[in-house]
């Protein structure tokens, strides 16, 4: 596949909070179109943090950080919408909102950006649907399982039909069956055109899919030898 | 974004999903941020009271205008004329003379002379009955009804008068009128300041609860924010719940304050008191409009308050 536009890239960032030292120091890396990676390291590394930067919940507090090209460190704040909008994530602590529907929870994306019900209705009921859900539209998530709240979680990342794909942990709560079947649409949706980082701790999974891994150790982004291809 | 197998599936389902997919028509009109069950009963409760504060206020004001534009209108068609003497004859010629003078008078439109009978009844109780020595120097009164354009052109009149009969003196009230005048002013700058306290307050209050709103649904605004809704999306829902809201607690407001007035106006006039001294209390329809004013300034003001501190408060994030 040829190299396509950059989605994603740091120059040395690096991220702290609050007054505690660095989490993730000199991260320098770059995501392509219609690239995959999967994201893994030891738990508190960072995976979630670099995921954060890359959907704008935290600035980089140094370096330089590009998202579809354009400077997301100095982007006003008027123009951070438009991106996030361009980003579908599945959070690792889901983060639906309780006193929504599961119907409403994975509509809000396009409720948000103020898209006519008409137009998105079907791709939500088919969304949900897809992960099993078709008949717990109407729940709320606190009356949800685990399992059942990723799900929702995923429908609501996918819904826009987003460029960049960001998944925290998507399997982490499903049995391996549903695992298995939600790594494969991302496959797809990769194969579709969009770019896809996959944070997880289940090797077995990121061997079986065979894509380029990101491991985080020490603050620092390595590309880990192993599986091939530009995704 | 389907697999194959799966859109299959999805056709399968679809014939037993018709009634679901119509009660999806019902959707999407849930507010993003929850209904405010705890905070929205006493932040209904104190804008309720802003709003009754206000119409208070609001009617404070109408009634001193209709009062002072009463008063200083009846005040302003009225003149009076003294006629005094040293004994009981002369004034009774300067009266005379001061009422063919007043009778010639073009923009005289009632000259009535009040008689010392009736100015010895008035007296009586302080001078105690049949004092009549004491009451027949008393001056004589000639109340007059003057046009407008008499009254704005007094001189000339007075001037007769005195050549005419030298008792007599004219008083066109213009002290009173100017006392009144000045306190209907200051009268309505405190009604009026009562109701600017009142938005103040009412200001305080919303910005007040905008940002306790905002903190306690921090995960949702930063959920909101996170799947791309702007500051604007998000201020506007809180102006749409801050505004049901304040529209609920006005209109509490406005009704309670209503039934207050109009039992102030039925005792003020079963004790017999409002015929002369105070004004109607009436709601007319203008004093409606005018007083309706009150709670859509309090509701307004609750709402774009909510607004812009939602606005302001967002800016400061990332
Ligand atoms: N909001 C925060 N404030 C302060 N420190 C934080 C915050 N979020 C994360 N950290 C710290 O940053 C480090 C990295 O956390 P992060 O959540 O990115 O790890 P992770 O790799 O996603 O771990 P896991 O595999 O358990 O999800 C941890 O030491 C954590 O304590
Ligand atoms: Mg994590």
């Amino acid at each position: 596949m040829d190299a396509g536009k950059e989605i994603v890239r740091f120059e040395k960032a690096g991220l702290a909070y609050e007054d505690a030292p660095e989490t993730l120091s000199n991260v320098s890396m770059a995501l392509r179109e219609g690239e995959f990676r999967f994201l893994t390291g030891p738990s508190g590394a960072g995976k979630t943090s670099l995921l954060k930067m890359i959907y704008l919940a935290h600035k980089p507090t140094r370096g330089r950080f590009f998202l579809f090209g354009e400077d997301a460190m100095d982007a006003p704040r008027e123009a951070l919408p438009a991106l996030r909008r361009r980003i579908g994530v599945v959070f690792q602590e889901f983060r639906l909102l309780d006193h929504l529907t599961a119907y409403e929870n994975v509509a809000l994306p396009m409720k948000v950006a103020g898209v006519n019900q008409n137009q998105y209705r079907e791709d939500v009921s088919e969304l949900l649907n897809w992960v099993g859900l078709g008949d717990r539209m109407d729940a709320k998530p606190p009356t949800l399982s685990g399992g059942e709240k990723q799900r929702v979680a995923l429908a609501r990342a996918l819904v826009s039909k987003p460029d960049l794909i960001l998944a925290d942990e998507p399997t982490g709560n499903v049995d391996p069956a549903m695992g298995e079947r939600i790594m494969k649409l991302f496959v797809e949706l990769n194969k579709l055109g969009a770019a896809v980082i996959v944070a997880t701790h289940d090797l077995h999974l990121v061997q079986s899919i065979g894509k380029p891994v990101l491991r985080i150790a020490n603050g620092k982004v390595t590309r880990s030898a192993g599986a091939g291809g530009a995704g | 974004m389907m697999t194959q197998a799966d859109e299959t599936q999805e056709h399968e389902e679809s014939a037993a999903e018709k009634p679901a997919r119509r009660s999806l028509f019902r959707r999407g009109t849930a507010p993003l941020l929850p209904e405010a069950g705890a905070a929205g009963a006493p932040l209904t409760a104190v804008i309720a009271v802003m709003s009754f504060l206000a119409v208070l206020a609001m009617a404070s004001l109408l009634i001193v205008n209709h009062a002072a534009s009463e008063w200083t209108s009846a005040l302003r068609s009225e003149i009076t004329v003294q006629v005094k003497g040293a004994s009981p004859e002369e004034i009774s010629e300067g009266l005379d003379a001061a009422l063919r003078v007043l009778n010639e008078t073009e923009g005289v439109l009632e000259a009535t002379a009040q008689s010392q009978k009736d100015a010895a009844a008035l007296l009586e109780p302080w001078l105690g009955e049949g004092n009549a020595e004491a009451f027949l120097t008393i001056p004589a009164i000639i109340e007059v009804k003057a046009s407008p354009a008499l009254r704005d052109n007094l001189d000339l009149l007075r001037n007769r008068l005195a050549a005419a009969a030298p008792g007599a003196t004219l008083d066109d009230h213009a002290r009173w009128h100017d006392r009144l005048a000045s306190a209907a002013r200051s009268g309505q700058a405190l009604a009026f300041g009562v109701f600017l306290l009142v938005m103040g307050a009412a200001c305080a209050i919303s910005i007040f609860a905008a940002r306790a709103g905002l903190a306690a649904n921090h995960e949702i605004v930063s959920v909101l924010h996170l799947v791309g809704a702007t500051d604007a999306f998000i201020a506007a829902e809180v102006q749409r719940r801050f505004f049901i809201l304040g529209l609920r607690g006005a209109l509490i407001g406005l009704f309670v304050a209503l039934a207050a007035l109009l039992l102030a106006g039925l005792a003020v006039r079963a004790g017999g008191g409002a015929d002369n001294f105070l004004p109607d209390l009436r709601l007319g329809g203008w004093m409606m409009l005018w007083l309706a004013t009150a709670p859509i300034a309090t509701c307004l003001v609750t709402a774009l308050t909510a607004r812009l501190t939602v606005l302001n408060t967002l800016s400061k994030q990332y």
